[in-house]
């Protein structure tokens, strides 16, 4: 409105527009630093280019190979061609000075110094009157054995010229192919230090090139002379018989902090019975809660609400699904084993939710602490649950009451997650015209922020069911109950047949859950 | 009429940590805003702004986005707090309330209208418009009676049950001023209620709140970043820009005597057909030296297109009536001169 339209701008057809050559020639000559006219040139090909392969060539790079990229600060190029440059020196050496079959010629020569033994035994055998037809057998097959060794050893000796030359037309091809690209790889990160001026590395430094030799003179040698010469870096006594191939771990230390949280961990366990124990038991009196509830009910009243649930939340179909789901579980003997495991379930995701969603809310409202608990969620997600499983026992000891601990430690981070989310995810002024017309917090809470928010609650609700699902079955190593010790007992004996009928109980006990669970979620008839 | 109902005196944000820091540098040394910026990483949002705003009258602050105007009228319910400077609605210093007190004030002396309607997606539209309402706790038969109300008032009353989804963007924003309306508050703060409609939309919702606010009394402030959209709703302009309130005035002040070439600029798109109004540009009868027999007559306060309507079909001057008496003559070389803007 004030200035948008220059008075000395005119109108130009497409194709009359011309490159401001200037200002992008004084840009390319700031960037690279030395020898500008020559990347002027080259990025001006690299800019007129219409095909994919190069039209210009950097001897520079060809010849330098990865100490052009180090100089230049294209470290991704040099990695790229340190590591393909290894495998091509690698082969080189090889060809040039290693002793191909030398492990073979070393077998023949063991080879005919056992022969010569048992030609001994077998002329002492001749003379104490033993059987030295024997020995004569062995001692012939033995020399047959090193020859057969001795024509592998030339065989491979033979193929080194061939080696040689491989390597050295991989690595004549690495070069060609850094000598073709260079450039427009150079150019592309011109492109990025446009944007990025301080991010990005621009023309030559010499602290690049001293880190790009050192690195090439640490690794290359090493490796070449490891692949090489494998008996020459332990003859040279400089370190540890060995300490190429293996790290020199340190046992004691291991051992000694293992012993450390062992001690850590059982001090813990007896100072905080107490809390262990009342944990415990408001954990088993939500459990018991359940388990009457399902168990203890009979049968049919339970199947009768559960298919009645179904088809209110997820209709006809789904209901019928259940039906059929309950009367497998029911015909096979399944059923107070199923109930168990929902049981259990229940009783962790209940846990999960009690707790679960207002940490979210929290967590979602105070960027502190979500950052603060990120990282502790994160690894109660990843963490493997073995690894949480001895922690465990040891606080909690075994049985259904601890497996439920364990399922809500992996159970609860996406309840948590999604709240969390959905309550940042609220916007902004709807939140302000609330408070506009004189909310409280509570009140905001309330009538705003959950009710925004509630679907992400929810998705977060679903996903805790299924990841206490599938959690229920490893708590059958501490001693839970349910579907899961089934199938741990014929894990043990390999029983194919009843492990099998087993792991589908809990497929359909999962189904069923999650359709009902998912139907009333979604509100879908 | 000239009851003050809303006033701010010296309000200054400052946005940054060290704000506070910035605020006494700038009243101890006089820092411009790039000095505070680069001194002390603060933004100065509003700067020093001073006005009052009069019972039952439509105030508009108008600025281009970026100028302040929505942080400085979110002072006025202290969704901002001031970093210096005083604002008083309704004679209680706002500053000086408590938690509660600013909640009772929102609840039951303010009603906002937003930009971006914010109404509450899982109510009903009654719900919606009750909101208000329902945090200040009253029981829900008065809540939907109420609502009801405020729905008729802007020609909804068959949308109650819908969700705010279903209604099309004016009708949401019809919605929001209905939820405004709800608590009969004596003030209503507009954020930029039609910016985001289509232009028809936009002049018809012009009219209708005009009217509306014009028969409930309401004294209101009024945001947009279009001229136009002022002068046809405000009684008076305040005009902003990088957070300084520039000039004050009727719409006829702005238009004709802009203070500085900000102003100018936004002013010359201005038709002042509607804007000048016969009192303008008439000389007086003393002055006139011609005849006005047959002349038609006009009132002091008719506009420029009523004048040139009532001229088109004859050469005759106009004389101008103040309550039955002649008080002045336009001649037909005035009119023209006044619609080309140098008559005054």
């Amino acid at each position: 409105m004030l200035d948008a339209v220059k008075p000395e701008t005119k109108v130009v057809a497409a194709s009359d527009i011309q490159t401001d050559h200037e200002e992008l020639n004084a840009s390319i000559s700031e960037f690279v630093g030395s020898n500008p006219e020559y990347y002027i040139r080259s990025f001006a090909k690299v800019h007129e280019a219409t095909g994919w392969f190069p039209r210009t060539f950097n001897t520079a790079a060809a010849l330098l190979g990865p100490i052009w990229s180090a100089t230049r600060g294209i470290w991704g190029l040099f990695w790229s061609g340190l590591l393909l440059e290894i495998l091509a020196w690698v082969q080189i050496g090889r060809g040039a000075w290693g002793e191909l079959g030398g492990d073979m010629l070393r077998q023949a020569e063991s080879q005919l110094a056992r022969a010569e033994g048992f030609r001994q035994r077998a002329i002492e055998a001749a003379t104490n009157g033993g059987d030295a037809a024997r020995f004569e057998k062995l001692a012939e097959n033995m020399t047959n054995a090193a020859e057969r060794s001795q024509g592998l050893a030339a065989a491979a000796a033979a193929e080194s010229t061939t080696i040689l030359l491989t390597g050295l037309i991989f690595l004549i091809l690495i070069r060609l192919w850094q000598g073709f690209f260079a450039n427009n790889i150079y150019e592309h990160q011109y492109e990025d230090w446009r944007v990025r001026p301080a991010k990005t590395e621009s023309g030559i430094k010499p602290r690049n090139a001293v880190l790009g030799v050192t690195l090439l003179v640490l690794v290359v040698p090493l490796t070449v002379i490891h692949f090489t010469l494998p008996t020459l870096i332990d003859s040279l006594g400089l370190f540890p018989q060995g300490a190429m191939d293996e790290f020199p771990a340190d046992r004691s230390l291991y051992s000694s902090i293992a012993t450390f949280l062992e001690a850590q961990i059982d001090t813990a366990a007896s100072t905080w019975s107490g809390a262990f124990d009342s944990i415990v038991a408001a954990v088993r009196w939500v459990l018991d809660v359940l388990t009457t509830g399902l168990v203890g009910t009979p049968w049919p009243v339970v199947m009768l609400v559960i298919v009645v649930a179904a088809w209110r939340a997820a209709g006809p179909r789904v209901a019928i699904f259940v039906v059929a789901a309950m009367t497998y579980l029911a015909l096979l003997g399944f059923w107070e084993v199923s109930m168990e495991t929902v049981a259990l379930v229940g009783a962790a995701v209940v846990i999960c939710v009690l707790f679960g969603i207002p940490l979210g809310i929290w967590f979602g409202k105070s960027p502190r602490a979500y950052a603060f608990s990120e990282p502790i969620l994160d690894l109660m997600q990843t963490l493997p649950a073995f690894v949480y499983l001895i922690p465990i026992i040891a606080f909690f000891g075994t049985g259904n009451p601890p497996g439920i601990l364990a399922t809500i430690i992996f159970g609860m981070p996406p309840v948590i997650r999604l709240t969390a989310l959905g309550i940042r995810g609220v916007p902004e002024n709807i939140k302000e015209a609330a408070e506009a017309f004189g909310a409280n917090k509570r009140q905001l809470l309330k009538d705003v922020e959950i009710p925004l928010a509630l679907p992400s609650i929810m998705a977060g609700v679903n996903q805790t069911i299924l990841m206490c699902l599938s959690m229920v079955v490893i708590i059958s190593l501490i001693g839970g109950g349910g579907l899961g010790k089934s199938i741990l007992e014929a894990l043990q004996y390999a029983a194919k047949g009843p492990g099998l009928l087993g792991g589908f109980a809990i497929l359909f006990c999962a189904i069923t859950i999650d359709r009902i669970v998912q139907g009333a979620f979604s509100g879908k008839k | 009429m000239s009851e003050t109902v809303v006033e701010l005196r010296n309000v200054w944000k400052v946005f940054g940590q060290r704000s506070d820091e910035a605020m006494k540098a700038i009243h101890a040394r006089g820092l411009t805003k790039p000095e505070v910026l680069e001194e002390f990483q603060c933004v100065v949002g509003v700067q020093d702004a001073t006005f009052s705003v009069n019972r039952g009258e439509i105030f508009c602050i108008m600025g281009l986005s970026g100028s302040g105007k929505s942080t400085l009228v979110r002072h006025i319910n202290r969704l901002i707090e001031p970093t210096a400077g005083e604002i008083e609605v309704l004679g209680q210093n706002v500053n000086a309330m408590t938690a509660s007190e600013l909640r009772r004030m929102r609840a039951e002396q303010i009603g906002m209208v937003f930009q971006h309607m914010a109404l509450l997606p899982h109510k009903s539209v009654r719900d919606n418009v009750a909101y208000p309402l329902e945090i200040r706790q009253i029981p829900k038969s008065r809540r939907w009676a109420i609502s009801d109300h405020a729905l008729g008032l802007v020609n909804l009353t068959g949308y109650k049950d819908r969700l705010p989804r279903e209604l099309s963007g004016g009708m949401q924003q019809r919605v929001g001023i209905a939820r405004a309306l709800a608590a009969d508050p004596e003030v209503l703060l507009m954020d930029e209620p039609f910016s985001a409609l289509d232009p028809l939309i936009r002049l018809q919702l012009q009219d209708q709140f005009k009217a509306l606010v014009a028969q409930l009394k309401k004294t209101t402030l009024f945001i947009t970043h279009d001229l136009d959209e002022a002068i046809r709703i405000g009684d008076r302009i305040a005009i902003m820009k990088d957070g300084v309130v520039v000039q004050i005035g009727t719409p006829h002040e702005i238009v004709a005597n802009p203070v500085d070439d900000y102003v100018r600029e936004f002013a010359q798109g201005i038709s002042k057909l509607k804007l000048v109004q016969a009192h303008n540009i008439m000389t007086s009868l003393a002055e006139f030296d011609g005849s006005t027999d047959g002349a038609k007559r006009a009132r002091t306060d008719d506009d420029l297109d009523h004048l040139i309507s009532l001229s088109v079909d004859t050469n005759l001057p106009i004389v101008i009536q103040n309550d039955g008496q002649d008080v002045g003559v336009i001649s037909k070389s005035r009119l023209l001169k006044g619609i080309q803007g140098s008559a005054e």
